[in-house]
């Protein structure tokens, strides 16, 4: 799903509406929107628009947070999650990448693959909920299945594509410099894909966060969605909210501080650039 | 590689799956259930066509998704549009907007069953929103990257604030709409996959997850299957050409 | 008689976000265009040419001084000033006809005699054959033609163009700048002509303003005495006063960005 950026946007003096949007800005610029959201939250509650149990005050939920980091619970869920995110990320990025170099060799083969893999990407995520606890019943391998599944499949498409697109003359000049198959492999193929790989771990991941947490709601008995899912058995809204919250922080954290500085760090300090 | 040669090789790709699948359904030492043979599969398209149920499920997931595309252009187009137009607006609302949009629909699913309960509505809402929010996003984002230049250049023709929406704003952030409604689709589609499951409404979702406290793993495969090719079709087929479309006709590309 | 476009006393100055300085880029221009007179403006880099061009159109606001239409102040953009930018700020999602209609259909004027209006300054601008063509299927000289033709049609009462061949290439450049002669003699236009390039400055003005360095300032106004009608570029490379005008020009530039 990458575009190549246009020349366009280099053209001299060409200045947007508006400017750079906001990215490794400061925090303080960066936290007052939310701050006024909180005030604005707060304020909604304090007027009783809706009833205390549907919609709970910031300090209830802060409280409860508060409660749940305090007797581990927090954590708990947290790690569980995080986990099963770092177990599907660890499982399935290097094999599909590998994979899909390999299978992207063979041109013939890579033309053949390539819809299946975009069909199976197309399935990915929660639907194969119902198939992974028939295999393995309820519990963490089904829900890590079915994340390392999700990743798997839109990171070797992503590198299949990738590597299609890497011009072919690229590959003839490392040839005619006498690079044997494992330098067009490493420096042609690889890097030539780059962005697009790199595009794909970062969207198979947030796809598979989500998966991740719709399978906790359902499969299992610890992370994030469960916790949420189980607290509105007891319709403790705070806690939902506090897990939501959470869930949200958590993944703000993951794409700044890992996948953004990835994307930075390898393709557009290259010059190439990603969608 | 000739079109025919192509052809021929998925031909021959897919006998030597489904003959594969075939042995290993009749041959390892599992119970039927966890390894279904690709006719039982079959078998079981047919028996849910003819009992009306497949196409029903079909509809009713395919009325969500649907429902909640529009809705998602009809709100979050002028709602990104609106926010975009003035840089101190857009700044506030850029982190929040990202923020919602990373909490998918499926994780506010709790807090809707306990102000809904197990509904329509609550399907409703949660994907709605999943939708709703990549596009607000993008829209906004497309504003943004608008070139000034432009509005410039209305404005020296006398155009009014109006008209550099309608003739400027929107067809620029065209492109970033498009891109952002195949997104929210995509969340969009799993989201009710998953809300469907967790809610218990008749659906594909629905689907599937009933057939496995039934051990229907047939069925699974099926619905999968369904689940698949139906975002593929939808994906493929309408979404991708209009995001070209309005890439290519006017020229641009995206960062 | 009433100048056509009066400035007088024009001065911008604005603070440099990154290195907080104060920066003044026009300090006291005074100048009058007359009524169909063709005047080009050269200077060197950062003398404020640009930003001179931008306050008249009204996208810049003056810390001081007035800009006067027929005797009205300026204030804000409008129609009555048409502006042809550097870049081609055409609108890359609509086609030719549609670019060059836009400031008709703003004004709301009716379907058919818009069509009229466009089909007339396709055939001036020589760009028939293209109307349902969108800019990216065309050269950057069409496209420029394609600003100079929106501009035009909107009948302003003066062109501003800032630095508009800049972008294309040289061969282009001088095709556009023939077509423009052609277009101002047609039109009767008053047109103000930013440019860095001497001797497109020398071809294209009745009158030539230099620019001092920034703080910018009117340095001098060159009159070029060749008349319009003779103006052809082959005619030009002969003339003896076209070199003789351009060297002028080019010492009063040269005298402001410090080389002898």
């Amino acid at each position: 799903m990458s575009v190549p950026a246009a020349g366009a946007r280099a053209a001299a003096g060409r200045s947007r509406v508006g400017a750079a949007m906001p990215r490794a800005g400061s925090t303080a610029r960066g936290a007052l929107p939310f701050a006024v959201l909180v005030v604005a939250w707060a304020a909604v509650h304090r007027a009783g628009i809706l009833p205390p149990i549907f919609l709970p005050g910031p300090g209830d939920v802060a409280r409860v947070a508060w409660e749940m980091a305090l007797d581990g619970s927090l954590a708990a869920n947290i790690g569980a999650s995080l986990g099963r995110l770092l177990v599907g990320i660890v499982v399935s990025v290097p094999v599909a990448i590998a994979l899909g170099i390999v299978v992207a060799l063979d041109r013939r083969l890579a033309r053949v693959l390539e819809p299946i893999a975009g069909f199976f990407n197309a399935l990915s995520g929660i639907a194969w909920l119902p198939l992974a606890v028939t295999w393995f019943g309820l519990g963490w391998t089904s829900v890590t299945f079915i994340m390392a599944n999700t990743i798997f499949f839109l990171v070797f498409f992503n590198t299949l594509v990738g590597v299609r697109t890497v011009p072919r003359i690229f590959e003839q000049a490392v040839r005619t410099l006498g690079g044997r198959r494992r330098h067009v492999i490493l420096q042609v193929m690889l890097p030539g894909a780059l962005p697009s790989i790199v595009t794909g771990i970062r969207m198979s991941i947030g796809f598979g966060w989500r998966a991740l947490i719709a399978a906790e709601m359902i499969a299992t008995s610890t992370g994030l969605g469960f916790l949420i899912f189980n607290a509105s058995n007891f319709h403790q809204t705070d806690a939902i909210l506090a897990g939501i919250i959470t869930i949200g922080v958590l993944w703000l954290l993951t794409d700044r501080l890992v996948l953004q500085p990835l994307e930075r760090w390898t393709v557009e300090r290259w010059g190439l650039v990603t969608s | 590689m000739t079109r025919l040669e192509t052809a021929a090789t998925w031909a021959v790709l897919l006998a030597a799956l489904l003959g594969a699948w075939s042995v290993a359904a009749a041959t390892l030492p599992v119970p039927d259930y966890v390894l279904p043979s690709p006719a039982a599969v079959v078998a079981s398209l047919g028996d849910l066509v003819v009992k009306g149920i497949l196409p029903t499920y079909v509809a009713e997931s395919l009325r969500r998704i649907v429902t909640a595309g529009l809705v998602a252009l009809v709100v979050g187009v002028p709602a990104g549009l609106l926010l975009g137009t003035s840089r101190r607006v857009a700044d506030f609302a850029y982190p929040i907007l990202n923020f919602f949009q990373s909490v998918s629909g499926i994780a506010w699913l709790p807090l809707m069953l306990v102000w809904f309960g197990m509904g329509e509505r609550t399907i409703v809402v949660a994907v709605n929103y999943t939708v709703l929010f990549p596009v607000i996003f993008n829209a906004l984002l497309g504003v943004r990257s608008v070139p000034r230049i432009y509005v410039n250049a209305l404005r020296t023709l006398g155009a009014s604030r109006l008209r550099i929406v309608t003739d400027v704003m929107l067809p620029g952030a065209l492109p970033s709409i498009a891109t952002g409604l195949r997104l929210g689709l995509a969340y969009g589609w799993r989201a009710l996959i998953a809300a469907e499951m967790l809610v218990g409404a008749h659906g594909l979702g629905f689907m599937i997850f009933s057939a496995q406290a039934f051990h229907l793993t047939a069925r699974i495969m099926l619905g999968m299957a369904v689940i698949g090719a139906l975002w593929l079709v939808l994906d493929y087929f309408v979404l991708r050409p209009i995001e070209q479309a309005t890439i290519t006709r006017w020229g641009l590309v995206q960062r | 008689m009433k100048a056509k476009i009066a400035v007088r006393g024009l001065r911008h100055e604005y603070v440099n976000p990154f290195t907080r300085d104060r920066v003044v880029a026009l300090d006291g221009v005074d100048l009058e265009v007359a009524d169909g007179e063709v005047l080009t403006v050269v200077g060197p880099s950062g003398c404020g040419k640009s930003t001179l061009l931008g306050i008249l159109a009204g996208l810049i606001p003056a810390t001081r001084g007035e800009v006067l239409l027929d005797g009205r102040p300026v204030a804000g953009p409008g129609p009555d000033r048409g502006v042809v930018f550097q870049e081609f700020a055409i609108l890359p999602w609509r086609t030719v006809e549609r670019n060059i209609a836009h400031g008709l259909e703003i004004r709301g004027v009716p379907r058919a005699e818009r069509a009229a209006v466009v089909r007339r300054f396709v055939d001036l601008v020589g760009l028939a054959g293209f109307e349902k063509k969108y800019p990216h299927e065309l050269s950057g000289g069409m496209r420029q033609r394609v600003a100079v033709a929106r501009t035009l049609a909107a009948d302003p009462e003066v062109m501003l163009m800032d630095e508009p061949f800049a972008a294309v290439d040289a061969q282009t450049r001088i095709t556009l700048q023939e077509e423009l002669n052609a277009i101002a003699q047609a039109t009767r236009k008053t047109i103000l002509f930013v440019t860095h390039n001497v001797e497109e400055a020398v071809f294209l003005g009745d009158r030539c303003c230099v620019l001092s360095r920034r703080p910018g300032r009117v340095k001098t106004l060159v009159e070029v005495p060749i008349p319009r009608e003779r103006r052809t570029w082959t005619l030009f490379t002969s003339d003896p006063s076209f070199d003789a005008t351009k060297e002028r020009v080019l010492r009063l530039v040269r005298e402001e960005v410090g080389e002898r």
